[in-house]
């Protein structure tokens, strides 16, 4: 008998998990072939423009759409009226989002028609012709106005009959902590107020929808971050199975948590089961700056500390401000302050939440989740004790830095990482301590995220008779290389070529069931359910070679991509074709990782892992003008182990960028009437190429102590968390102005030098 | 946008002509770059327009003659950075053009265009101010030559008649040995408009000169001849107040980019920067 | 005066007539009517760079460019930079560099990217990212785009 053996398949493309293998779909994308869903044509499409009144607040009196109707190649013009009554609502927590505003319009945007026409040119025609009438009304715009209890009520009280914040504007509200903060007291106590305002995802692809009737049912599709939900939202509010509504979700042209939930598809639905065609809208980009934005935030933050810099106790009160409906915006504020007290050690803490209704775009996820804004805060009080208590900034960190196994909140996940070693490697390559430049100064901040606390994710590897392999994975693609991670996994898994996997994402009629792509989690959540699958594959692959060679059961194994029998090894490909032959067939595995509710855990549940991140800076600023030149950065993150080093580091070196965007330059400015006034890309300023730091750098920590496939944890969002207070501490100590609003324009920064005078 | 009508004239005289049939109903197309934009936002609606890009008798390029340099009405940003003679006699003006959007708007947008609309913060606008530019336009009556200062007279308002367009701007030779530079104030070192802009040219008498964009309803000239400025020995102070008093001539608004205070201070220090690199110029033999 | 007009244009390389009314852009003529959608449309006022073409062989926001305008004239977009279905040195520099995330920035950026090589085969990082200035991306932080070019200068001189 011939003892052949084989080792491990040498013939593997750089694709092996840890490798920066070639991105899955970087081919279509230089090529102009990938197809985003403003790419889709689909036959006899109509196109759908939206009506809306030029102001936040209405109430609508009258809408006349016989003008519109008249125009040629209109085919609806459809408002509320043509909608069931009572309105559908919609929504991920609340379904308090109407598909139409009845009765009044909430924040400015809002669609009260929609015309669907053969042409955009008719849509848009017909859609100047659509005659509103309407009363304007005051609008709640700000934290103030909207905790004002004289304030106009921005939601029906009837929509949450059970909620005794029902009469007011306050949606939600939360206490969390622990110890006793009232009895707390120190000798040195910092308090200040900061406010980080409303800016938006500004990504490249303004959002895009489809609809089209589908037998019994409807096909939507639409640049979802999440279509399943968006299934459920759908199915909900045309009263369907879920087994009849089908949702394609192309690779989203970036998201950063703007296109995590349902907007127009509801409507579109409607539109598309009423001509009986398929029906697209895709939005402009100031529309889509009117679609969703992130929740701004006011907080109080009041800290005490020893006289050696320990912190003693936080008593925080946060304020943020949500839109005229709920969207994802009470889970933005709850989930980020649970976490205020940062990857620190408190004894006492006290933390007192509300989020807010207001007459402005409903604030929606976006990267981070709320933590910017919370470490905006806390960070900055940790710089300001430092200076005030003669104590080194980086010092004062390390000094409080929960260690790994230590508690950052009572009672839940403990500290995950090491993470005062990426406090060092940080420290290290910003040259923390060494001589400035003169004008220069340096700062340096850490935060923690807390990933997803619940969710399931499924996927199914199919093994095709000539060994290749098919994955399904319901994550979404939007940039940060979800596809070819998985295809990583399942190659190592497997020990296949990654040229020889497709993965297949993005419809829910073929690819099985994905809570959604969100929170960081697609690496533990769907890595997982990956390597399970593959493992699956793998046992499955065992019995058929126990079955097909008459062997008991253990006595084959599959191992580095060979199956090994007593007396000799078989490639995979040989496997199937000894026990298929000419008929053929495929093995299939399925794979999943699900986690539950915790009952009575304030946000369901611990966090699968914290995603945690130090940024350094070096700035430099010009005390005429106050403009700033940020001449070293670095963020470094502690992710367990990088599938992909090179997706890691582009993905942190995108939330850097980003991060400076909504530090040095971005905000949305509203008018008294609740519109904003820098729509668009004309006066909306994110970075370019111009804007970047003169040296950045993007590190990792890998020390495989994650919860997801091969020790790893999550990524892409770290980056962002506290470049802010990293640059107003290195600005302070450039020049002597501490700010506490965002952004740090130079006319900010200047106006603060000359009051400083 | 509303529909229009498109006509491509291939001679100057069809252009006035069809200029001064339709009156206000028509506009001019060079670069379209500020003409497109207007017309999707519901800012302009004309019924016809006239794509100056195809005039035999027109045709992008820069002149040279003994008096200065003529730039055609169909020249882009582009053919003006890229122009040696430009960037060594108007250092200005190419440096200020560099500033009009990107590369892909540079290769569209045409300075007679930029002059025309007559933006308050039009980054070509003090730069030609400062080398003393004339506008020549061409309509039913004929030619006219007309100095930039009296062209642009309010905020998106030119002298432009029934009829007329720009045909080209002329930029007489800047006195040898004088030294001129551009300088300007943005929200981010990308792309941008002008929060503020200015430019300064400094004579071989010593004559100072500056204009300033943005700050006021049309960018403007200023002028100083007491010597103060370009003394080597002259008193810091003393040179603060001549420029303070300088800008004290602007009247800057507060808007979604900048306050009205800021702007105000910023003249100051954007002046005296741009005077050290035309003094630096001028020592240099650099116009 | 507004009715539909024929224009001829060739567009990578391949002769072409198109009937526009004369207020489709030249993008919405490429995306709509020659099924070219790699350029992509996103600010529609010339400040983002997604639509980049090469129109007589500079680059411009094809969604500021009128499709009339373009008769005559000879337009390449990012479908026509692969030769015989192989990427060209750009295209595959960018992808070596992990400059690629979301991709909807990439076919404007590759465009930027491949005329500023063609009109400065030895450029500085400061002069690329002057040149990509018009292009935005919000997905990556640019220095990947810049090394990628960097790159493909450098296979260019090899």
């Amino acid at each position: 008998m011939n003892a052949r053996r084989i080792s491990a398949s040498a013939d593997m493309d750089a694709g092996q998990v840890g490798t920066s293998a070639r991105r899955v779909g970087g081919v279509e994308r230089v090529s102009g072939r990938q197809k985003f869903v403003a790419d889709i044509r689909l036959e006899n499409m109509l196109h759908v423009k939206l009506v809306g009144v030029d102001c936040a607040r209405a109430r609508i009196i009258s809408v006349d759409t016989t003008g519109a109707a008249g125009v040629d190649g209109v085919r609806a013009v459809i408002t509320a009226a043509d909608l069931p009554t009572p309105m559908p609502r919609f929504g991920p927590v609340y379904q308090d989002r109407p598909v139409l505003a009845v009765g009044e319009t909430k924040f400015h945007g809002e669609p009260v028609a929609a015309v669907a026409a053969e042409t955009q040119e008719a849509a848009e025609a017909a859609a100047a012709l659509v005659r509103v009438e309407y009363a304007e009304l005051p609008a709640v715009l700000s934290v103030a106005a909207a905790a004002d209890p004289a304030a106009p009520l921005v939601q029906d009280p009837g929509l949450r009959p059970a909620s005794h914040l029902a009469e007011t504007n306050v949606l939600q509200e939360w206490q969390f902590g622990w110890g006793d903060v009232a009895a707390a007291a120190s000798e040195h106590v910092v308090e200040n107020t900061y406010r980080f305002p409303m800016v938006t995802h500004f990504a490249i692809e303004p959002h895009g929808f489809i609809a089209a009737p589908d037998g019994d049912g409807v096909r939507i599709w639409s640049s979802i971050q999440h279509p399943y939900a968006l299934q459920s939202a759908i199915a909900r509010v045309l009263a369907l199975p879920l087994s009849k509504v089908r949702v394609f979700a192309p690779d989203p042209g970036g998201a950063f948590g703007g296109k995590q939930h349902a907007k127009f598809e509801p409507l579109l639905a409607f539109l598309a089961l009423r001509t009986g065609r398929a029906v697209r809208l895709v939005l402009t980009l100031e529309e889509t700056f009117q679609a969703g934005r992130r929740t701004a935030f006011e907080i109080r933050a009041r800290t005490g500390f020893s006289a050696d810099g320990v912190i003693e106790f936080q008593d925080i009160e946060c304020d943020g401000l949500l839109g005229a409906y709920a969207d994802i915006g009470a889970r933005v504020v709850s989930k980020a302050t649970y976490l205020a007290c940062g990857p620190y050690r408190v004894p006492d803490a006290r933390i007192r939440v509300r989020a807010l209704l207001s007459h402005t775009p409903p604030a929606t996820a976006f990267r981070g989740f709320g933590t910017p804004q919370v470490c905006w805060a806390i960070e900055s009080q940790m710089d300001e004790a430092a200076r005030r208590l003669g104590i080194d900034r980086l010092e004062i960190r390390l000094r409080n830095l929960a260690r790994k196994g230590e508690r950052v909140v009572r009672g839940d996940k403990p500290a995950d990482g090491d993470w005062a070693q990426s406090v060092r490697r940080a420290a290290e390559w910003i040259g923390w301590g060494t001589p400035l430049p003169p004008g220069r100064g340096r700062g340096i901040a850490v935060g923690i995220k807390g990933s997803a606390t619940t969710g399931a994710s499924y996927a199914i590897a199919r093994l095709h008779a000539d060994a290749s392999l098919t994955v399904l994975a319901g994550t979404s693609d939007m940039g940060q290389g979800a596809r070819t991670v998985l295809a990583q996994i399942a190659a190592q898994e497997l020990c296949l070529p990654l040229h020889r996997i497709s993965v297949v994402m993005g419809d829910t009629a073929t690819v099985p069931f994905d809570l959604q792509t969100s929170a960081s989690r697609s690496t533990v959540f769907m890595g997982t359910a990956v390597q399970r699958a593959c493992a699956e594959i793998r046992s499955k692959l065992a019995q058929l070679a126990e079955e097909a060679f008459s062997l008991a059961a253990g006595e084959a194994t599959v191992q580095d991509g060979v199956v090994r029998l007593p007396t000799k090894d078989l490639t995979i490909a040989g496997l199937l074709d000894e026990v298929f032959g000419d008929v053929r067939g495929e093995v299939i595995g399925v794979g999943s990782l699900r986690g539950e509710k915790a009952a009575g855990h304030p946000l369901g549940g611990p966090p699968a892992f914290y995603e945690f991140n130090c940024t350094a800076v070096e700035v430099e600023v010009d005390r005429e003008t106050g403009e700033l030149a940020i001449a070293r950065h670095i963020t470094v993150g502690d992710v367990g182990k990088a599938l992909n080093p090179a997706q890691v580091e582009s993905q942190d070196e995108g939330a850097a960028i980003m991060g400076l965007g909504h530090t040095l330059m971005e905000h949305l400015i509203f008018d008294s009437r609740g519109r904003i006034q820098n729509l668009g890309a004309l006066d909306y300023r994110i970075p370019t190429s111009k804007d970047v730091p003169l040296e950045l750098r993007a590190d990792v920590l890998e020390n495989a102590d994650g919860p997801g496939p091969f020790g790893s944890k999550g990524s892409g969002e770290g980056g962002l968390l506290v470049i802010a207070p990293a640059v107003a501490a290195a600005v302070t100590e450039a020049c002597g102005v501490t700010i506490r609003d965002l952004p740090l324009t130079a006319e900010r920064i200047w106006r603060a030098l000359a009051e400083q005078r | 946008m509303r529909p229009f009508g498109y006509q491509r004239p291939e001679r100057l005289a069809d252009a006035v002509q069809l200029l001064a049939e339709h009156g206000p109903a028509a506009r001019v197309l060079a670069g379209g770059t500020d003409l497109i934009v207007g017309m999707r936002l519901g800012k302009y609606a004309p019924r016809l327009i006239i794509d100056l890009k195809r005039i035999a008798d027109l045709p992008a390029g820069i002149e040279e003659s003994p008096s200065g340099l003529a730039v055609t009405a169909t020249t882009v940003m582009a053919g003006i950075t890229g122009d040696e003679r430009v960037r060594r006699r108007f250092p200005a003006l190419a440096e200020a053009a560099q500033t009009v959007g990107s590369l892909q708007i540079r290769h569209r947008a045409t300075l007679a265009g930029n002059v025309c609309n007559a933006s308050p913060a039009a980054d070509t606008v003090p730069a030609l101010l400062l080398y003393g530019a004339v506008v020549v336009t061409a309509g039913p009556d004929g030619d006219r030559r007309i100095p930039l200062r009296q062209f642009i007279l309010g905020p998106r308002l030119t002298a432009l008649r029934a009829g007329e367009l720009v045909r080209a701007i002329e930029l007489p030779w800047p006195d040898a040995g004088s030294g001129s530079a551009f300088v300007r104030l943005t929200r981010r070192r990308g792309v941008d408009l002008a929060t503020i802009s200015l430019c300064c040219s400094v004579s071989p008498a010593g004559e100072v000169r500056f204009s300033f964009g943005a700050v006021a309803p049309v960018p403007f000239l200023v002028s100083d001849d007491s010597g103060a400025l370009v003394d080597p020995a002259a008193d810091p102070a003393t040179r603060d107040q001549v420029l303070a008093g300088l800008s004290a001539r602007a009247s800057p608004i507060s808007d979604l980019r900048a306050g009205a205070d800021y702007r105000r201070a910023m003249l100051v220090v954007l002046s005296r920067r741009a005077l050290r690199t035309a003094l630096r110029r001028r020592k240099a033999g650099d116009p | 005066m507004s009715e539909p007009m024929p224009v001829s244009l060739t567009v990578n390389g391949t002769p072409v007539t198109v009937t526009v009314a004369p207020g489709r852009t030249l993008l919405d003529a490429l995306r709509w009517q020659l099924d070219l959608t790699g350029s992509k449309e996103c600010c529609a006022q010339g400040e983002c760079g997604a639509c980049t073409v090469l129109l007589d062989g500079r680059v411009v926001n094809s969604c500021l460019v009128l499709a009339v305008e373009a008769d005559g004239r000879e337009v390449i977009t990012i479908e026509g930079l692969a030769v015989d279905g192989r990427l060209s040195a750009v295209q595959d520099a960018f992808l070596a560099a992990g400059a690629v995330q979301c991709g909807f920035c990439i076919p404007g950026m590759v465009m930027s990217a491949h005329y500023l090589l063609a009109d400065n085969p030895r450029p500085t990082p400061s002069e690329i990212r002057e040149a990509l200035s018009g292009n935005l991306c919000r997905c990556g932080g640019y220095n990947r785009i810049v090394s990628a070019v960097l790159a493909a200068a450098e296979a260019g001189r090899a």
